[in-house]
């Protein structure tokens, strides 16, 4: 039997990855949540190919490929990533990675990458085809809402690097709860008591409704305007120019979200809420008569090399959630 | 002529895409109030799919609708054959949908304006009509405001 070593900090995700083997490849399999429990595992062995993440906490998969190069280990390793930008791609390949599947994997796709890498013989296989008893998952609905967010960003991304022509690291999206209060505290936290502007677009279908929101911090959006080849602007050209990004990162979440739940959602106009405002409550006003808990997505994309970071929160209302459930439970079936 | 089908076949699809995505609500009925058309706004707003009102009362549907006000405006339509139209000033909406912004926004419904139009078949009366639903709460909170 193969050492397979399946490296993802979530567990969504490993699971729809070892579901996506195939079945007769006989491996025995080990798992690790981010890159420290990866490298634990290589170094005992288990891990002669292994399929990596990127975005992990704690160690993430660029660390992982370099130290297994600096301490030498002879595993073969293919990253399966959500973030699909070109860039990504070139630098795992720079660091030894033998190849890139995107997530999330299809069983075909897998197949044929890994007889292609010669790591899974069909003939040979065939003969013996050891039962795999499939681990015992307990998939948590927000573990799941991470995954899914986390691949939609990472198509956002791979759109906003194009069009930026820079390298976005993207993080771990955090999923919350939150009471409108809790909310306003988390926001005022992406403030750092500068100059905002924010951009929202209302989004519903199949009675899961939000709102998402992009929060630009105003010293730096004459580096976005440089990165597009626009000369600072006035206001009118500056709020446009944030409108159409705004379009990008939400419209390729948004489409993103919705291919992995199935779902087609109306989208209202985008909206700038305002500029140069120098607090949350000059910005957004919170309708709370009218809500108590909202699921927050939180991302926040950071430029590589460069001080520009865009927030973005898909605000999903609190009767959205039970239909949000539904969806991700049957993708996780 | 294959040629020619072809492309009208393309433009059939591309115009049922853009009644699907188009950010008002259309809904075709007969002049019995059965519903024929509804597209995605109306799907993603009310939260009933084509397939759950297909050939259903808009009445039944939705009970709130005040039905002698509609009657009268969708009765001139279907005789006169002209447009009919309602505006948020006048009554708020037609049906009552959240807003698109639940957690920003301030207005506690859509305000919405109506177009009603008559959909002839060719040479022949007025049997259909087509019910299109504008979302206008932008304009009214900001009158409201004003106000």
């Amino acid at each position: 039997m193969l050492p397979l070593l399946v490296c993802d900090d979530s567990t969504m995700a490993r699971k729809q990855l070892i579901r996506a083997l195939p079945p007769e490849w006989p491996v025995s399999i080990t798992q690790a949540s981010h890159g420290e429990e990866a490298m634990t595992a290589i170094r005992q062995g288990l891990g002669q190919v292994v399929l990596l993440d990127l975005t992990m906490p704690v160690m993430d998969g660029y660390q992982v490929l370099a130290q297994v190069r600096e301490e030498g280990h002879a595993c073969r390793i293919l990253v399966v990533s959500g973030d699909i930008q070109d860039e990504a791609r070139r630098r795992v390949a720079e660091l030894g990675a033998l190849d890139f599947i995107r997530k999330p994997a299809t069983p075909e796709e897998l197949r044929e990458t890994l007889e292609r890498l010669g790591l899974f013989d069909h003939q040979a296989a065939a003969e013996a085809p050891p039962p795999r008893t499939e681990a015992d998952f307990k998939v948590g609905f927000r573990d799941a809402l991470r995954e899914v967010s986390n691949v939609a960003m990472g198509r956002a991304a791979a759109l906003l690097a194009e069009e930026l022509g820079v390298f976005i690291q993207l993080p771990v999206p955090a999923v919350n709860l939150f009471e409108a209060s809790e909310l306003h505290m988390a926001l005022a936290d992406a403030n750092r008591g500068e100059r905002l502007s924010a951009v929202c677009q209302g989004f519903v279908g199949e009675a899961i409704a939000g709102e998402a929101l992009l929060l630009f911090h105003d010293s730096e959006v004459a580096d976005i305007a440089h990165l597009l080849g626009l000369r600072p602007g006035g206001d009118e050209a500056t709020s446009e120019m944030l409108l159409d990004l705004a379009s990008i990162i939400i419209g390729a979440c948004l489409a993103g979200i919705a291919e992995q739940l199935d779902i087609r959602f109306s989208q209202g106009h985008p909206q700038l809420l305002g500029q140069h405002a120098r607090s949350i409550d000059e910005l957004i006003h919170f309708n709370g008569a009218r809500w108590r808990k909202t699921l927050a997505v939180e991302i926040s994309y950071a430029l590589e090399d460069r001080a520009v970071r865009f927030d973005l929160l898909l605000l999903f209302t609190e009767a959205s959630v039970p239909r949000l459930t539904a969806k991700i439970q049957y993708l996780m079936e | 002529m294959a040629g020619q089908a072809q492309i009208d076949m393309r433009e059939l699809h591309w115009l049922l895409d853009i009644v699907q995505c188009l950010d008002v609500g259309v809904l075709v009925m007969d002049r019995n109030f059965r519903i024929e058309v509804w597209n995605s706004f109306m799907e993603n707003h009310s939260g009933l799919g084509a397939d759950q009102v297909q050939g259903r009362s808009l009445f039944e549907l939705f009970p709130e609708i005040d039905r002698v006000w509609l009657e009268r405006k969708v009765g001139t339509v279907l005789r006169l054959g002209t447009r009919a139209f309602s505006l948020w000033q006048q009554r708020p909406y037609l049906l009552r949908f959240e807003t698109y912004r639940p957690i920003t926004g301030q207005a506690d419904f859509m305000y919405q304006n109506l177009t009603i139009m008559p959909l002839a078949a060719a040479g022949r009366e007025v049997e259909h009509v087509c019910l299109m639903i504008y979302d206008a709460t932008e304009a009214a909170e900001a009158q409201l405001r004003e106000g």
